[in-house]
């Protein structure tokens, strides 16, 4: 009986998923390593490649965004007036 | 190589305030663009801009704590501050609109009826869906705790199911309120009534998504084997982040779904 009682006890501290054991590697310390090194490269750029192309990405998108929004605010503005210019025939 | 003689954080200079601000920039003039000249390019690069601003910042701030050791015990106690009064921050937001609603019920003017709710609205049953939502929250309240004590313990699997456990049952949560939205007999420009009940449930159910997409990041860390059993403030926060959503909505049921039909 009691050790049913002991058996079920384990029963329910085992684990239903087995999605940890798709073997995941544990990196950190490889990374603690790449991004402790003493090479002067800023720390969001020290990733590799992938960080500066994201960088570039995020500055163009930003910068030339805000200069597109002027443009197009201005845009729309100079439309709005030049259609509140002239006015509409009524028929 | 220079050392500190002191176990503060000095943060190295970052790009990403100044793209985080560009990008509020471009979000409100987006706003304005869509709302008055019906184009939705400026607002979409807004939200966009400020999606990788948000990635790329904390991104960093895992590489200054996890990968750095930039978080030592005096650090994490800012860290924590820092939490708190946000969260802090949170609840007076919301104060706001529970002034509102009780501003609005509690002295029903005479054009809605004298009477809340007013004329011509159907509450939503609470007893239904509202229910189930409170359910659902409480439980998920229930599943962080496990995971937050299974880490603790060393337990790795434990933590993972318990955390994917937790925001299964938010997703579920979302969902349903977004049914409940499409299927509600009034919208948000039924009087004060809709504007009220949208709103506070609105924001709630942002606060929803981002706590979820919070959870989510420190499952995927968790895989990746960021935290330790001693050391795993981001999960703390995240933690701390879902039990005030899940106060909020026992407010908004209490208040505005029970009390208020």
């Amino acid at each position: 009986m009691l050790r049913n009682l002991l058996a079920l006890r384990q029963i329910g501290q085992r684990t239903i998923s087995t999605a940890s054991r798709r073997h995941f590697k544990n990196k950190v310390p490889e990374k603690q390593k790449l991004f402790q090194e003493d090479d002067e490269i800023p720390l969001y750029l020290k990733g590799g490649v992938a960080d500066a192309l994201l960088y570039r990405a995020t500055m163009i998108l930003t910068v030339g965004g805000k200069a597109f929004g002027m443009f197009e605010g201005t845009a729309y503005a100079i439309y709005e007036l030049a259609v509140a210019s002239f006015p509409k025939k009524q028929e | 190589m220079t050392h500190q003689s002191h176990a503060y954080h000095m943060v190295k200079p970052s790009p990403w305030p100044l793209t985080g601000a560009l990008s509020a920039l471009l979000m409100t003039s987006g706003l304005a663009m869509w709302f008055h000249f019906h184009s939705m390019t400026l607002l979409m690069l807004g939200l966009l801009t400020n999606t990788l601003t948000m990635y790329q910042w904390w991104r960093d701030v895992t590489r200054e704590g996890t990968y750095q050791g930039h978080h030592t015990p005096p650090v994490q106690k800012g860290l924590r501050y820092g939490m708190i009064l946000f969260i802090t921050s949170e609840v007076f937001f919301f104060a706001g609109f529970f002034w509102a609603f009780y501003h609005s019920s509690l002295a029903p003017t005479p054009q809605l009826g004298g009477h809340w709710p007013p004329t011509g609205i159907t509450p939503l049953n609470p007893l239904e869906v509202p229910l189930l939502n409170t359910s659902v929250l409480l439980a998920s309240g229930v599943s962080i705790t496990w995971a937050h004590h299974s880490l603790m313990e060393n337990n790795r699997n434990q933590m993972i199911q318990a955390l994917l456990i937790t925001i299964l049952l938010g997703l579920y949560f979302t969902l349903l309120q977004a049914s409940e939205y499409f299927e509600s007999p009034f919208t948000i420009s039924d009087g004060i009534y809709g504007s009220t009940f949208f709103v506070a449930t609105g924001f709630h159910g942002l606060h929803v998504i981002i706590g979820s997409t919070f959870l989510t990041i420190c499952f995927i860390r968790q895989l990746m084997f960021h935290f330790t059993s001693k050391h795993h403030f981001g999960f703390e926060a995240a933690a701390w982040y879902w039990h005030f959503v899940d106060v909020v909505w026992l407010f908004l049921y209490v208040s505005i779904y029970w009390w208020g039909s």
